[in-house]
């Protein structure tokens, strides 16, 4: 009777799709959990990287850019932009600073990026108005100042010609460009570095950081690492700085879901351990009766991993499809990994099965007298 | 007449330390061939275990055990190869499969012995109708009456068209009428199939049914 295990879950219909849905649910939960770290990486890599620069310096004991307080004075720009390893003039003052613009009447989390036009830190081109207007950086504090316009991120939804409200005055929007989101959707203001000094930093002539780009025919690290022993700022290499966001964005806040992770790890796999071990342990009633009527081990342990895998199978597939449909409805950047999620539902069905395969082995090995009278 | 069953010394101890309980005591019997043997004794003094050991569903801590004359060595033998081919059990609480119909829960004891499907159906069919249950086959146990479940547990012992039939308190979850019916069903059964059975009972009225009585009393037999 090659149907008897599809007889007996359907049999027990409630209970199977409860313990399918257990394992659905731990499954999504942790490549959820997972997903988000990795959409927080990729988040806190993608702005940075699309800088094109590949030494980042910022004021000393700031522990570097992006980390700690940074405030460098401009003159270091004329000394950068002639710098042995550096490409003339590719120097770029940066302001990175978090923000809480007033978005439609409501205040909204972002980052605002002040950058010089043409230069590093920020998109060249929008994909919909026109980028802001560049002031004059050398003419600091300017009688004539620039208008306060500003580029979004296309995914902030706002349209050409809103204005926004930012440290009480009002910047208009002029262009969209390509999302570079950055931790947990946090958008990206771009405009004039002059206008962000103004309304961010006290109208003061500094910025966070600057940026620049090395001689190709250089080493970024020694060049880094030459400039570093200058005492007033320090210097990092792409590779660094991306070390750093990830472990000041990412990896330190999240420290304690990490730990959940690793806690829902062990949980799930004692959970779904129990689930199918008590299961089994429920049919030792008619594991006695099988084996009494002549049924070898080999038959009654065929018949309940049959069950073991069709339930943990099922389980792992739909925990897989519901994490990515839950990852794409997530209100934040969930990116989970392909092949992290096949290493989960892997070792999710191996704990499933060899749960139940210990349970379905504890069952049958004893006398069907006793295992019917359910004193297993 | 051939001996199907022979037993000598069994003994089968529960528990341990000071809590150790004999059930079964060093107990000889012999069952011969086409025999309706009832083991009759209070409640608790061994019948159940007795049986349970003739028929290799509980294995002896001492003795010997005889099946259709060949030695029974749980160590070295796949016991569950006898309960097969050589054995039918009928349990006081029926043990149908609940998610199997009448007709299933008859077909999966050939089912084991690898019947083919349509023989097993056919045989299923023709023992179902024999107990009275033709109108049943496609009943699951929760459908059908105490009664009615005894009798599949019969049809099912029968499958595979055993050597012995130990038959565990057939009748205590059953009244009088379903109880006389269902002796007078057994004797049937007993002459078409030429089967031996062993019935484990308390019910004193149904010893005249018996070719013989074994009495039991605190895990030994006072007499046969």
């Amino acid at each position: 009777m090659k149907t008897l295990f599809l007889k007996d879950m359907r049999y027990r219909q409630a209970r199977v799709i409860l313990t399918t849905l257990g394992i659905t649910v731990l499954i999504s939960l942790i490549l959820l959990l997972g997903g988000i770290m990795n959409g927080m990486r990729i988040q806190a890599r993608q702005y940075v990287e699309s800088t094109g620069a590949d030494v980042w310096i910022s004021a000393e004991g700031s522990g570097g850019a992006f980390i700690g307080f940074s405030m460098v004075v401009e003159e270091y720009m004329a000394f950068l932009n002639s710098g042995p390893g550096l490409v003339p003039d590719s120097a770029s003052p940066l302001v990175f600073a978090q923000a809480r613009p007033t978005v439609r009447g409501k205040s909204t989390k972002a980052i605002v990026v002040g950058y010089k036009l043409g230069q590093l830190g920020g998109p060249k081109s929008v994909l919909e108005g026109r980028m802001f207007t560049r002031s004059n950086f050398e003419d600091y504090r300017p009688e004539d100042p620039v208008p306060y316009e500003v580029v979004v991120d296309e995914k902030m939804g706002l349209e050409i010609g809103e204005q926004i409200t930012l440290s009480n005055e009002k910047v208009r929007v002029v262009g969209k460009a390509k999302s570079l989101m950055f931790v947990l959707d946090t958008p990206l203001l771009f405009m004039d570095v002059r206008i962000a000094q103004k309304l961010l930093l006290g109208n003061t002539p500094h910025v966070n950081m600057m940026i620049a780009k090395t001689n190709k025919s250089d080493q970024p690290a020694q060049i880094a690492s030459d400039l570093d022993a200058l005492e007033t700022i320090e210097v990092r290499t792409l590779k660094q700085t991306l070390t750093d966001i990830i472990a000041y964005y990412v990896d330190e806040p999240m420290k304690a879901v990490q730990f959940l992770r690793v806690m829902l790890w062990l949980a799930a796999g004692i959970l779904v351990g129990m689930i199918t071990y008590v299961t089994m342990l429920e049919k030792t009633q008619e594991i006695g009766v099988l084996k009494a009527i002549g049924g070898s081990n080999g038959y009654v342990m065929g018949l309940l991993l049959k069950q073991v895998v069709l339930i943990s199978t099922v389980g792992v597939l739909l925990g897989l499809i519901l994490s990515y449909v839950f990852a794409a409805a997530a209100p934040i950047f969930v990116a989970i990994h392909f092949v992290e999620s096949i290493i989960v539902a892997c070792i999710s069905f191996i704990v499933c099965c060899g749960s139940g395969y210990l349970a379905a082995r504890k069952a049958i090995a004893v006398d069907p007298m006793i295992a019917f009278r359910g004193e297993i | 007449m051939a001996i199907v069953v022979e037993g000598t010394g069994l003994t089968k101890r529960f528990g341990s330390g000071d809590a150790t309980v004999v059930a079964v005591d060093s107990v000889d019997i012999r069952i011969e061939e086409s025999e309706l043997v009832m083991l009759m004794g209070d409640s608790g003094c061994g019948k159940t275990t007795l049986i349970s050991l003739l028929g290799c569903i509980l294995t002896p801590d001492d003795g010997e055990l005889h099946i259709d004359g060949e030695p029974i060595n749980p160590e070295v033998q796949d016991l569950s190869v006898i309960r097969r081919e050589k054995i039918g059990f009928v349990f006081q609480l029926f043990h149908l499969l609940p998610y199997l119909t009448a007709l299933e829960n008859v077909m999966v004891a050939m089912d084991l012995a690898r019947t083919k499907t349509t023989e097993a159906e056919n045989r299923a069919t023709k023992l179902l109708t024999q107990v009275g249950l033709s109108e049943r086959f496609h009943h699951r146990p929760a459908q059908l009456s105490g009664g009615e479940k005894q009798r599949v547990s019969f049809a099912r012992a029968l499958a595979n068209r055993p050597k012995i039939i130990f038959a565990d308190e057939p009748t205590a979850n059953l009244d009088s009428r379903q109880s006389d019916n269902l002796m007078s069903l057994i004797q049937e059964l007993r002459q078409e199939h030429q089967t031996t059975i062993a019935i484990v009972t308390h019910h004193e009225g149904l010893k005249e049914n018996a070719d013989r009585v074994v009495q039991m009393k605190d895990g030994r037999i006072l007499a046969t």
